[in-house]
């Protein structure tokens, strides 16, 4: 019986990962690459954000044939904002085509259906942008952002075993502002409690493929990043001891993976994004309105204050939409002025420069670049990536350009990381919806 | 007896009951249906003259016609009515589009109310909610204590069985009192037609809209329905499959999605 164990590891950089596997903070991991595994680089998704990123790689297609651009979206023809979940998924994830419990279809379903003779079994921990829990083919157990612990669970005996040990979804980030090392304690704590509901499910359910995912990292890095290379830093001894408790982790989960198969399983970690140090948060929507392409008035909540006059606005991170007539109640933007605007936006983003007179923005895509399929359609007009270091924000409130918050980390698109069997290889820099198909794929051969 | 007759039978004992326990109370006018229903109920349970204040909590973004048809029901009722506003943060620019709605009903609800309970020494408060409007008020009591934090400790309530409710409250603690708990929404509709309560007319439609709940204008969206008359509301109550609620349920999910990704910086 073929068998696989994917751990994804939410928000931990390349970069960083490579330090702490050739400093010996991470001497399991190590070893486990010794034995016939890669660690490679690895591009996120566009934009590098989680539930983006982590629907790229359960889906196994971009965006625009699965249609998450963001944890925040405008409903159609109008300014009210939603947020996009489980439900908005237009393609199916590999444990849906797996089980064969799903009608959606996509070019990876298509690919390998036909393929597929009987249902496979899997069991899902807490990987983002999966709730609400729709049924499927084994367990599910949704990930950030999930309010509602049983609209989080399918089926129900495994909500019923999750209260029993007073499971948590996430850490409160919210209490972060209050006091950080209690909020630290608190990671932990959220990561005790996930291990033990892992490792549960691990070794009571029967599966042909387990996949779990770490969050503790991605909320430990936007906290506590500044800790990560600076023994100075107050935090540095837990910053570093998480990572020794992640990396015996993930020697317990392997070990259990050998011992429960003698075949060869396949087996696979990852990232949806990596990290870097913040110097400078960037309110896009600040700039734009400075630059005359967003104006604002004060009634309504947020884009509801979008005026007439605006020719384009920027979703969180920096998702630029024009303000286009056909789209918009009050949009003013024709079709034939768009290209030139385009062109405009992206001339005026270019000469961002922050204190030092160095570059904000490093890539600015149109959205015909990027992303293909479907439901392109839905997708901003510009999407851009920013140096390292600058810290694209969705924010209408800010009066400024440039400012500071409580985080000392930032996601960035070209620093996740992939650990994939040895016969895996590349021939340019993967991207994190290209690691679905080997999975597929394993089952088929 | 029928039915509402019996509803009406219980809230005026539980107001009558309250008054009697506390003497220092006070009753909330949101100035929506169900506690104007509660405001009439009222006025039976004492002939006309309430013996306590009506408070309003303004929030200062309610729709003109909540404020008109209050003033007009103050005046014709004679009532003892008690404007709750929190100043302070209304100066400060308080409101939806200033941080989360979840802070501006903070501070521009609770706080008020808070101060209002903590100025005029109140023991209880009557209040007019119903069970069916949402899962959480299923566990809700006629006589619920909440302690000076304002917490409802919803795991270790007093027992209200055959009708005999823990009314004593202990120092520290207020009392809410929900005499139409036991009202449905289809119930109240249905009363008010009996008793020609006056309702703010956003309730009935205009333009082929209609308001089924009323509060601050910015988070007040209308429901499709050209229901123009209360008989035409109570029919439409009564063959609707989605509930008043379904709506505020999302809210509420929206307002936990918006505080979780606002933490860790994602709005």
């Amino acid at each position: 019986m073929k068998k696989a164990l994917i751990i994804g590891i939410d928000g931990v950089p390349y970069s960083l990962l490579r330090t702490y596997i050739e400093n010996d903070t991470m001497p399991n991991l190590k070893k486990i690459l010794s034995q016939g595994y890669s660690l490679h680089q690895m591009n996120a998704s566009i934009p590098d954000i989680s539930s983006v990123s982590w629907t790229s790689f359960n889906t196994g297609v971009n965006p625009g044939e699965h249609g998450i651009y963001g944890f925040t979206d405008l409903k159609p023809n109008s300014y009210s904002l939603c947020f996009p979940n489980s439900k908005d998924i237009k393609a199916p994830t590999f444990w849906e085509i797996l089980g064969k419990t799903d009608h959606k279809t996509s070019t990876l379903f298509q690919k390998y259906d036909p393929k597929l003779s009987h249902p496979l079994r899997s069991s899902i921990l807490n990987v983002p942008h999966t709730y609400p829990a729709s049924s499927m083919n084994g367990i599910l157990v949704s990930g950030f952002v999930a309010i509602d612990l049983k609209k989080a669970v399918f089926p129900e005996s495994a909500y019923n075993y999750l209260r029993s040990i007073n499971y948590l979804i996430d850490v409160e980030a919210e209490k972060a502002r209050e006091d950080k090392m209690t909020f630290m304690k608190s990671i932990f704590e959220c990561f005790e409690i996930r291990k033990k509901a892992i490792s549960h499910f691990f070794a009571e359910e029967s599966w042909d493929l387990f996949f779990a995912c770490i969050t503790e990292t991605d909320r430990l890095h936007h906290f506590f990043f500044d800790a990560s290379n600076d023994k100075e830093n107050p935090y540095d001894e837990p910053f570093l001891r998480f990572y020794v408790e992640l990396d015996k982790f993930i020697k317990y989960l392997y070990e259990q993976f050998l011992k429960r198969e003698s075949e060869k399983g396949f087996f696979m970690i990852l990232s949806d994004h990596g990290f870097a140090p913040v110097k400078k948060e960037v309110y896009i929507n600040r700039f734009l309105e400075e630059k005359g392409f967003l104006v604002l008035k004060n009634e309504g909540n947020f884009y509801e204050r979008v005026e007439n006059k605006t020719k384009a606005f920027n979703l969180d991170p920096c998702r630029i939409y024009i303000h286009g007539k056909d789209s918009y109640p009050r949009g003013t933007v024709r079709k034939e002025e768009k290209a030139a605007l385009l062109e405009e936006i992206k001339k005026a983003l270019r000469t961002l420069k922050g204190e030092n007179g160095d570059e904000v923005i490093d890539k600015i895509f149109e959205k015909e670049e990027i992303y293909h399929g479907p439901h392109t359609h839905l997708a901003p007009d510009l999407v851009c990536l920013p140096k390292d270091g600058y810290d694209l924000k969705g924010t209408l409130e800010k009066k400024e350009i440039f400012g500071q918050n409580i985080f000392t980390g930032m996601h960035t698109w070209h620093d996740a990381f992939c650990i994939l069997p040895e016969y895996i290889a590349f021939s340019k820099k993967p991207s994190i919806e290209n690691l679905t198909d080997y999975i597929i794929q394993y089952y088929t051969q | 007896m029928d039915h509402l007759t019996r509803l009406e039978n219980k809230s005026i004992y539980i107001i009558r009951e309250a008054y009697y326990q506390f003497k220092n109370i006070a009753m909330l006018w949101s100035v929506g249906k169900d506690s104007t229903t509660l405001l009439c109920l009222c006025r039976k349970a004492f002939f006309g003259h309430i013996p306590f204040p009506i408070i309003h909590i303004d929030t200062s973004y309610k729709f003109p016609e909540m404020y008109q048809f209050r003033d007009e029901r103050a005046k014709e009722w004679n009532l003892n009515l008690l404007i709750a506003m929190n100043e302070e943060k209304l100066k400060g620019g308080m409101g939806p589009g200033q941080g989360s709605k979840l802070d501006c009903c903070n501070e521009l609800k609770t706080n008020a109310l808070k101060s209002v309970i903590k100025k005029y020494h109140l023991k209880a408060i009557l209040l007019g909610i119903r069970r069916d409007e949402h899962g959480i008020r299923a566990k809700e009591r006629y006589f619920s204590p909440r302690d000076s934090q304002f917490k409802w400790d919803y795991e270790n309530q007093p027992a209200e069985l055959w009708d005999q409710y823990q009314s004593m409250v202990e120092e520290e603690e207020h009392f809410r009192i929900h005499p139409i708990l036991h009202f449905t929404e289809f119930d109240i509709w249905n009363y008010v037609k009996r008793e020609e309560l006056p309702i703010v007319p956003l309730y009935f439609s205009k333009n082929g809209k209609r308001f089924r709940s009323i509060g601050c204008v910015p988070c007040c969206s209308p429901i499709d329905s050209n229901a123009q008359t209360i008989d035409e509301i109570v029919e439409e109550i009564r063959i609707s499959k989605t509930s008043e609620r379904s709506g505020r349920a999302q809210d509420k999910e929206n307002i936990y999605t918006m505080q979780k990704l606002r933490a860790l910086g994602y709005m």
